[in-house]
């Protein structure tokens, strides 16, 4: 009897079985989905993502979502949004190909910087996004290096004693000795391998034995061999004139980098004197490098996080149509590596076409309400066709009316993703901001703001402002009664101050990124710290000079004679070697025209 | 407990009387998939009716899930390796493109490195899996077969009620 090879009797456990699983899906559908937008959510954005509730309405092909909280990654405590709920309508066919396509998307009672209930739980630490998040603090630690203001006493200058490997002049010293004496050997050999007395000598000899000899007793083919030889050592002369010149080309090159070295080495003395006057805590009393040091680290990270976010954009919503790669889902196997696979004329994997938010700033939503447009967000933008715009805009009746404008565009479509963001808010109430390295801080209440950050390939842009004119300056009651003079200095010029303006500017590549910081306090202090402790700085300035010449003056001092060494070496011998080429061919060319003016009947030489 | 008194009892019903060697052979080659891939995939939703419903040993299938699992969680950073080479590779992409573009197919997540690779790695490896269990399988009823049969741990594994609901999907020789 043959075997069976089906199992009939099981068909019906199988179907039950499947149906149970079915069941259990629909069941568990929007535990799972709740879940799986916050895992990815907070993968993606590399802080926590909550949601309070979410249901999916399989027959309305759409999704309610309430409580919805993302967390601030650089304040656990701190929420950057939060979204009392969130309505998404789908467009349903997509869904069939696992794809997420919101065709309108709505918002309401978003809140900023509202305080959670829990500490948000830090993202892993090897996602992309917490990844990126280090890598942009780093961009900041590594690219600005920002001055600080001094706490010392200015008149107790502290005795100075520099580690010479510390001091950038001495490494450069050191390199160009060495580039001037390779230079002096190169030019030796090159003028070794012209070969310059070998042919003087044989021009000489040539011209030598011609002027003994009586051209009339050689004949013609005496005549001619001889006038053949002077030509040819003629043009031996003039080739090696011509390297001779070529050499004096690449001399003269290298002595001019040999000057831009001396340059570049006054240049490293200058940074080293800078340094060894940061050793001595002396206060600053240039007019930028204040505010660099009082506004540049609030300025640096409102920059950072700008940049973090462009470049999540860049990392989630890449141009063009290659494959995106993503973190796999959280199991208990190994998560992987998900790959997406756009496809011409197809949906995204996710595309909001259109999102209507209605939020407001802070906890009083009662006097007005703002509302915003978010656009063609979306995962393959080549798809879409359209980059992704935000616009919002608002006007609340507070004491001080507060204007919202915002504005953001995310294109993504050419080969070069270009995101950029802007910010106004006037009658804003504005955050304390301590001033690094002195105990003071500043509150400056309601004012004006302006922000903007763009990212184009490598190229970045940015911009901050505040204006306040009710700023209010404390101090920590603590220390204030052990402030030094430079402290004292400050405060007493700030404390009078109720009017605050700074303005930060970024600018460059994200390989060499530039920043600048001015505002309203920095003159004042630079002018009040320069009349109380100009004497001491002047001081401590030369103290800082004297102990850096100590330690670079053997190996500066030398380099200009070396210099010059190699300079008269070149001009000697190059010289010498021309005037003696020039003297052999003279030689040459008299025994030429003695040759071939003397021949009789007026016989001319074939040509040669 | 009963899921895992069941998977003992069908272990040890399977090495010795249900199911010739070869039945319990594909039974465990089947189960493979299911222990060497992520679980929670529509594919072992497939495979899991395949043993159901095709004449192979159902024991042999709880034996090769039991077996393979925790090879599994082993050799996932392989599997990631496979699957994303796969994945990344030049010449399939318009396939992944198109297959990945289709209804229903996402849903396999086969575009996951570590399921594409672990599915392609049980599919390579499921003949020689047969082959060798089949073999182990004889090679076992013929030699300490018996003599497990007529242990005490066996009669009372046996013993069991649950034994009867997994009767019904004991293999028809």
């Amino acid at each position: 009897m043959a075997k069976k090879i089906f199992r009939w009797k099981a068909i019906v456990p199988v179907v039950l079985f499947l149906t149970l699983v079915a069941v259990l899906w629909i069941i568990f559908a929007d535990r799972i989905i709740h879940s799986q937008i916050e895992s990815i959510g907070s993968s993606t954005l590399g802080t926590e993502l909550d949601l309070a509730s979410f249901q999916l309405r399989e027959a309305d092909a759409a999704m309610d979502m309430k409580g919805l909280q993302i967390a601030n990654p650089s304040d656990p405590k701190k929420n950057l949004i939060e979204a009392r709920t969130v309505t998404a309508d789908l467009v349903a066919l997509p869904a069939a190909e696992a794809k997420v396509v919101i065709e309108r998307l709505t918002l309401s009672g978003l809140r900023f910087g509202t305080t959670r209930e829990h500490p948000a739980r830090p993202a892993p630490k090897d996602s992309p996004s917490r990844k990126l998040w280090e890598q942009t603090q780093d961009w900041v630690k590594q690219n600005f290096a920002l001055p600080k203001i001094a706490m010392q006493r200015v008149d107790t200058v502290k005795s100075l004693v520099l580690d010479p490997t510390q001091l950038s002049t001495v490494k450069a010293a050191e390199a160009l000795a060495a580039k001037a004496d390779s230079t002096r050997q190169a030019l030796t050999q090159s003028l070794q391998s012209l070969q310059v007395k070998p042919v003087v000598d044989s021009a000489t000899t040539l011209a030598n034995r011609l002027a003994k000899t009586d051209p009339g007793k050689l004949g013609v083919t005496g005549v001619a061999s001889a006038v053949t030889d002077v030509k040819r050592n003629i043009d031996q002369i003039e080739q090696t004139e011509k390297q001779l010149e070529d050499l004096e080309k690449d001399v003269n090159s290298s002595l001019a980098l040999l000057n831009q070295g001396l340059k570049d080495v006054d240049e490293a003395r200058q940074r080293d004197y800078a340094f060894a006057k940061g050793l001595l805590n002396l206060p600053l009393v240039s007019a930028p490098e204040i505010s660099q040091a009082m506004f540049g680290q609030p300025s640096l990270d409102y920059f950072q996080k700008a940049l973090y976010y462009a470049q999540l954009a860049q990392r989630y919503l890449p141009p063009g149509l290659r494959p995106l790669h993503r973190p796999g889902p959280k199991r208990l196997r190994m998560a992987g590596t998900t790959v997406d696979f756009p496809k011409e004329h197809e949906y995204p994997k996710f595309l909001l076409e259109r999102g209507d938010i209605d939020f407001a700033f802070g906890a009083d939503t009662s006097k007005g309400q703002f509302k915003a447009a978010l656009t063609g967000l979306t995962t393959q933008p080549a798809l879409y066709g359209k980059p992704a715009t935000l616009t919002a805009s608002g006007k609340i009746a507070l004491a001080t009316p507060l204007v919202v404008e915002l504005k953001g565009l995310s294109d993504h479509l050419g080969d070069v993703p270009k995101d950029q963001a802007e910010a106004q808010l006037q009658g804003v109430p504005l955050p304390k901001l301590s001033v690094p390295g002195l105990p003071f801080s500043v509150s400056p209440g309601v004012g004006n703001a302006d922000f903007s950050f763009a990212l184009s390939g490598d190229r970045i842009s940015g911009k901050w402002s505040i204006v306040a004119n009710h700023a209010e300056w404390s101090a920590d009651s603590a220390s204030q009664a052990s402030f030094g003079l430079v402290e004292n200095t400050i405060w007493r010029v700030v404390s009078g101050l109720n009017q605050l303006a700074v303005n930060a500017e970024l600018g460059g590549t994200i390989s060499a990124p530039t920043l600048k910081v001015s505002s309203n306090l920095d003159n004042a202090i630079a002018n009040q710290l320069r009349a109380i402790a100009g004497e001491e700085l002047a001081k401590g300035e030369a103290k800082a000079k004297a102990a850096v010449d100590k330690i670079v003056a053997d190996k500066v001092a030398p380099l200009q004679g070396k210099l010059d060494g190699a300079k008269g070496q070149a001009a000697q011998q190059l010289g010498l070697d021309r005037k003696q080429l020039d003297e052999a061919q003279k030689l040459l060319e008299a025994q030429l025209q003695r040759y071939t003016g003397g021949l009789p009947g007026g016989i001319k030489l074939p040509k040669l | 407990m009963l899921a895992i008194l069941k998977l003992i009892q069908s272990i040890f019903k399977t090495l010795h009387s249900e199911g010739t060697p070869r039945q319990v052979a594909a039974g465990i080659a089947l189960g493979a998939c299911i222990g060497l891939t992520p679980l929670l995939n529509l594919h072992n939703l497939v495979i899991f009716s395949l043993i159901a419903l095709f004449n192979v040993s159902f024991g042999g299938g709880m034996l090769g899930i039991a077996f393979f699992t925790p090879l599994g969680f082993a050799l996932d950073p392989i599997f990631h390796r496979v699957g994303l080479g796969l994945l990344n590779s030049p010449g399939l992409r318009s396939m992944w493109t198109t297959w990945f573009n289709t209804p229903i197919v996402p849903f396999t997540n086969f575009n996951n490195s570590v399921v594409l690779g672990s599915f392609v790695s049980w599919f390579v490896l499921a003949i020689p899996i047969y082959f060798l269990a089949r073999w182990g399988i004889a090679k076992y009823r013929a030699t300490i077969g018996d003599m497990v049969r007529h242990s005490k741990l066996y009669q009372a594994v046996t013993a069991s009620r649950l034994y009867n609901l997994y009767r019904l999907f004991d293999p028809e020789s």
